[in-house]
């Protein structure tokens, strides 16, 4: 009983963690002002909430990205068959049905692993837009609205995976 | 308990802490503003790396079989390597230790090769007769204008590359990226983007497979040496072959 009035002494009121030390101004686990001001309280609270707002915005980057991800995927099968059918290149067939698979796959990993994928995502794209630069160099600029898109899409949510992983 | 001293009012604090107890600091948004420090520099190094081997391409197509080219281009490949690599020195010379390998290991680094080397020489050119058979390209006879063409197809192909590629793959960026997720993902990811940069859509079928043993062994063994063997044997097989290839069927006939 006296073990279990120590702990809950040493505990933060927050987060009710037991904080290290345990006469510590503030939580070391939540960062909660336990021996405080007022004013350092109020604090704390107000960062919380914009915290808060920035995490659902930040969810919802991430998942932007991942539709990008998928958007990108249909859009290289598709254009695939259509040259296809008015080429007959089965070369440029099987190249961007194999890219669209990896789209396709990087998407669904980006569910359990966000931050990774999508970096791979944004360096395939990238790798992508150097490659047909190099095939025909006009390409570069043509889309290019798409293209900053694109990569506005992917490295947002790349870096809003970085920052939920790291909270 | 391990401890560390806040970056902010200098108190000793516990290293798992995610707040100092003794000022209120976010350490977390620190370890955020390394990471993404971090993911900065890998998509830098990347995109440096894709960049100058789009060049490549247009100084190859403008001065075929032209020594001078071929030494800048591998000269300034190394360059930038070594560049990005003196902001990781400590932990990049760490990566060229001898530690002890299993036998088993010993093993997969040299037999390997030789198999992975054989099967991709055949199934590449069988790939290439079917889809293109009229571009076929013969990596020894690229340097039959030198005057010993075979020592020179072994060192710019089987010498610097498994040198400069697993530094830059298997070394920097490996490190950076095993800052920000875990070993698994970091072989994955180096895999891919060690076959992303061949600029071939049929290679990434075994480049992607191969880099995963090269990154298994050097996550297992934190060493460049494993890696390093891997590449030189592959490289060179496909070299001989052709080589061979070269002399007992196409100037043969």
């Amino acid at each position: 009983m006296e073990e279990n009035q120590s702990t809950n002494e040493n505990s933060c009121s927050f987060c009710k963690k037991e904080m290290t030390p345990p006469d510590a101004i503030f939580c070391n686990h939540c960062g909660h002002p336990e021996n405080g001001t007022d004013q350092q309280r109020a604090q704390f609270f107000a960062k919380r909430a914009v915290n808060k707002t920035k995490h659902i915005d930040a969810g919802k980057k991430i998942k932007s990205a991942r539709n990008t991800l998928f958007i990108l995927s249909g859009i290289l099968g598709v254009f695939g068959f259509f040259l296809y059918f008015t080429t007959n290149d089965i070369v440029t067939l099987g190249a961007n049905l194999l890219i669209s698979f990896i789209y396709l796959a990087l998407g669904f990993w980006s569910k359990e692993k966000p931050m990774i994928a999508l970096l791979v995502g944004l360096l395939l794209y990238l790798t992508l837009v150097v490659i047909s630069a190099i095939v025909d160099p006009s390409t570069l600029y043509r889309g290019i609205l798409w293209k900053i898109l694109i990569i506005t899409f992917l490295g947002k949510g790349l870096y809003s995976a970085n920052a939920v992983k790291n909270q | 308990m391990e401890s560390i001293s806040c970056n902010n009012c200098k108190e000793t604090i516990l290293v798992d802490s995610a707040f100092c107890p003794t000022c209120g600091s976010n350490l977390i948004k620190k370890k955020r503003t390394n990471s993404e420090g971090n993911l900065n520099s890998i998509i830098f190094f990347y995109v440096s790396i894709v960049v100058f081997i789009a060049i490549t391409y247009f100084v190859n197509e403008n001065y075929q079989e032209n020594f001078l080219a071929e030494v800048l281009i591998e000269g300034f490949f190394a360059l930038i390597i070594l560049l990005f690599s003196l902001f990781d020195l400590k932990e990049i010379i760490a990566l060229y230790r001898f530690p002890k390998i299993s036998i088993r290991d010993y093993l997969l680094t040299f037999f390997t090769p030789i198999f992975t080397g054989v099967t991709v020489y055949i199934g590449v050119e069988f790939i290439n007769k079917v889809v293109d058979p009229d571009n076929s390209i013969n990596t020894y006879a690229q340097y039959l204008y030198l005057e010993h063409p075979l020592a020179w197809g072994i060192f710019f192909v089987a010498i610097l590359p498994p040198i400069f590629e697993e530094l830059a793959f298997r070394g920097y960026l490996f490190n950076l990226l095993k800052r920000v997720t875990n070993a698994r993902n970091t072989i994955i990811a180096t895999s891919f983007l060690f076959a992303l940069v061949h600029f071939s859509f049929i290679s990434i079928i075994w480049i992607f497979p191969f880099g995963l043993l090269l990154g298994y062994l050097r996550n297992k063994y934190n060493t460049l040496w494993l890696g390093m063997i891997i590449h030189f044997i592959h490289n060179l097989i496909v070299l001989l072959l052709d080589y061979f290839v070269f002399n007992f069927t196409i100037v043969g006939t």
